[in-house]
């Protein structure tokens, strides 16, 4: 490919992922305006009931919020795009460093989630499909099809129940225990539950994918070949059907890093987990409208991002095929 | 069967013989099926529609007088911390749960087969816009368009709810559909459909459905079965059905003084029920998904 193609391939990208965001961005201040409730609510609290009309249109003329809705959002596009993101109402502080004060605790917990749920699907997925249709991947095949099963809330409770309530080891909800802010071992004492129910609550569905696309690249022909020219089963899986199957995990791990990452909403909010997830799950609740614009377009850029990167490398394993197609056939159902 | 035996002619040549196994013939016809979650499943669904036959209490009454009770003689699975018992409210409710997973999984197919069938048969350009526009619907976190969308449509209901669950769970069937239909758009039956001034609806419901039907089928079941665990999930959170309208989500959301006061059976039991019910979909999705015929392993 000549240099110049690159550029246009490139910038054919950027400019679909900026309209994207931009298209994004005016889908989620629509909905959200249209949505009914009070967003002087959560900016006063309770003072609202008290209030004069004369008070409340002065209120809702400081944030703006009487202009006609495009107007309104013409003007929240044009202070984003200088750096200005707006106030949260209910915290009263600038959206990033109100965000910025969380995001720490979501990437940890997703993060480490995430490559936990990255190692050991792989390493499930292998053993499973290296014992295929043996005791010991009929045991873990039901044992996951059990797991994945059961709700994300109602395992955290039980959890909570068996391991804070009962048992009284682990703590239950927050990050920290209060006074013990800087104290690592508390910090890993009360991720180990939300930690566990991220891990757990993903792992089967990569695991189980992995085990299937094991299974298939075994049935091909070249590892007829491989066999018949004396090679040993661990030298044909790990060294053929693994290297087959690797790319094409890597790219659908790549669509879920959001799934993952911005899948602890539920986690968060049942731990009362200070972070992203419970912040996004408060502003949309209580219209905390600048918030939840930011919060949704960080997540949407993410997504976009991730597929990119997924169609990317699709596009590098196989040139033939378009990297939009690939992602098609590439399974990435939400079960 | 008859594959095999041509198969077996040709043996000489070297091809391998596949392997005709006998006992197939003599094979019952529940083998392999999901027999136990079919029974299961079916337990739960006709003990949740004759409801009013098992129920023991009416499933709305508070009884101020015994609430918050372990399992006993009279209340059989206790009662919760607003005295209804629960025995009464898993059958009474599981049928507005089951409603739901039904209702929104309807709604949503019905969305991803029109929208898949409409972007598979566009133009190119037409196409890769919708898809785009999906894309970005998907980019959404699927809770925060949950609690907008429910708040535009207000007061939560059985209705809102699934039509809420239904809007924002299409877009996995979608694309299989699209795909499908790409695949079958330049047929001759579907071209000579046409020719013959078959519309729109005609040739998606005559000549594409029971093409992608088998395909789409496991998603259907499974997108049942994730609907449950929303409204349920929804419930939980404070943003689904509220306590009056009771399902197993909404009995569930009660378990936050439950846990305050350790009663577990408010938790577990309504758990155990959603649990089981969503385990033997999954197995009958499986089966479904798994209709496709496995070869024999090289290895």
């Amino acid at each position: 490919m000549k240099k110049k193609n690159y550029f246009l391939y490139y910038g054919r990208k950027l400019l679909i992922f900026l309209v994207s965001v931009l298209v994004l961005s005016m889908t989620v201040f629509y909905i959200s305006r249209l949505a009914p409730g009070d967003p002087l609510v959560s900016y006063y609290g309770d003072r609202v009931e008290k209030m004069s009309p004369q008070e409340r249109e002065w209120a809702e003329e400081k944030l703006g919020l009487n202009d006609a809705l495009h107007v309104q959002y013409v003007h929240w596009l044009n202070n984003a795009l200088h750096g200005d993101f707006g106030i949260s109402y209910k915290y009263k502080r600038d959206v990033m460093e109100v965000i910025g004060s969380r995001l720490g605790n979501t990437l940890i917990l997703g993060g480490i989630g995430f490559v936990l749920v990255f190692v050991l699907a792989l390493l499930l997925g292998i053993l499973c499909a290296w014992y295929e249709n043996r005791l010991a991947d009929r045991i873990i095949c039901k044992v996951g099809t059990v797991t994945s099963c059961i709700p994300e809330f109602w395992f955290s409770l039980m959890l909570i129940l068996i391991f804070s309530i009962e048992l009284k080891w682990l703590p239950s909800s927050g990050s920290y225990t209060i006074g013990k802010e800087g104290d690592v071992w508390d910090r890993v004492l009360h991720l180990i539950l939300p930690m566990t129910i991220v891990v757990i609550s993903h792992l089967w569905y990569y695991a189980y994918m992995i085990r299937n696309k094991i299974l298939e690249e075994v049935r091909a022909d070249y590892v007829l070949l491989a066999k018949s020219k004396g090679l040993g089963k661990r030298r044909i899986v790990f060294g053929h059907c693994l290297r087959n199957i690797l790319p094409s995990y890597l790219s659908i791990m790549a669509i879920s890093v959001p799934h993952v990452l911005g899948g602890t909403y539920i986690v968060e909010t049942v731990f009362s987990y200070p972070g992203i997830g419970t912040l996004s799950y408060e502003s949309a609740r209580y219209k905390d409208y600048n918030l939840l614009m930011v919060l949704c377009i960080l997540s949407g850029i993410l997504v976009i991002f991730c597929n990119m990167v997924a169609q990317t490398i699709n596009e590098q394993i196989d040139p033939r095929i378009k990297g939009e197609e690939a992602l098609e056939t590439s399974e990435v159902v939400k079960i | 069967m008859r594959q095999a035996s041509e198969n077996e002619k040709f043996a000489v040549v070297g091809i391998r013989p596949q392997e005709t196994p006998q006992e197939e013939t003599r094979q019952k016809w529940y083998k392999g099926k999901p027999l136990l979650s079919m029974v299961l499943l079916g337990i739960v669904f006709a003990g949740c529609m004759g409801s009013r036959f098992i129920m023991t209490k009416d499933p709305t009454y508070m009884d101020l007088l015994n609430y918050n009770l372990p399992p006993n003689g009279e209340f059989l699975f206790g009662t919760d911390t607003m005295g209804r018992d629960i025995f009464s409210m898993i059958w009474y409710g599981g049928k507005i749960s089951l409603l739901i997973g039904l209702l929104s999984t309807a709604i949503s197919t019905v969305i991803a087969v029109i929208f898949g069938a409409v972007s598979g048969t566009a133009p190119q350009w037409l196409d890769t816009l919708l898809m785009r526009l999906t894309e970005i619907l998907l980019s959404v976190p699927n809770l925060l368009l949950v609690i907008l969308l429910q708040a535009i449509l207000g007061k939560p209901g059985i209705w809102s709810i699934s039509i809420v669950i239904g809007v924002t769970s299409w877009t996995s069937i979608a694309k299989v559909v699209r795909t499908e239909v790409r695949q079958l758009r330049s047929s001759e039956y579907v071209v000579a459909a046409r020719c013959m001034g078959g519309g729109f609806f005609h040739i998606l419901w005559n000549h594409l459905a029971p093409n992608f039907v088998s395909s789409i089928m496991f998603m259907v079941v499974m997108n049942i079965r994730s609907a449950i665990v929303e409204e349920s999930t929804l419930s939980f959170m404070g943003i689904g059905l509220p306590l009056e309208i009771i399902s197993w989500g909404s009995m569930l959301s009660l378990s936050e003084k439950a846990l305050l006061t350790g009663s577990w059976w408010i938790i577990l039991i309504p758990g155990i029920f959603l649990v089981v019910t969503l385990l033997c979909m999954t197995e009958i999705g499986n089966y479904l998904r798994r209709q496709v015929n496995q070869k024999e392993s090289n290895l």
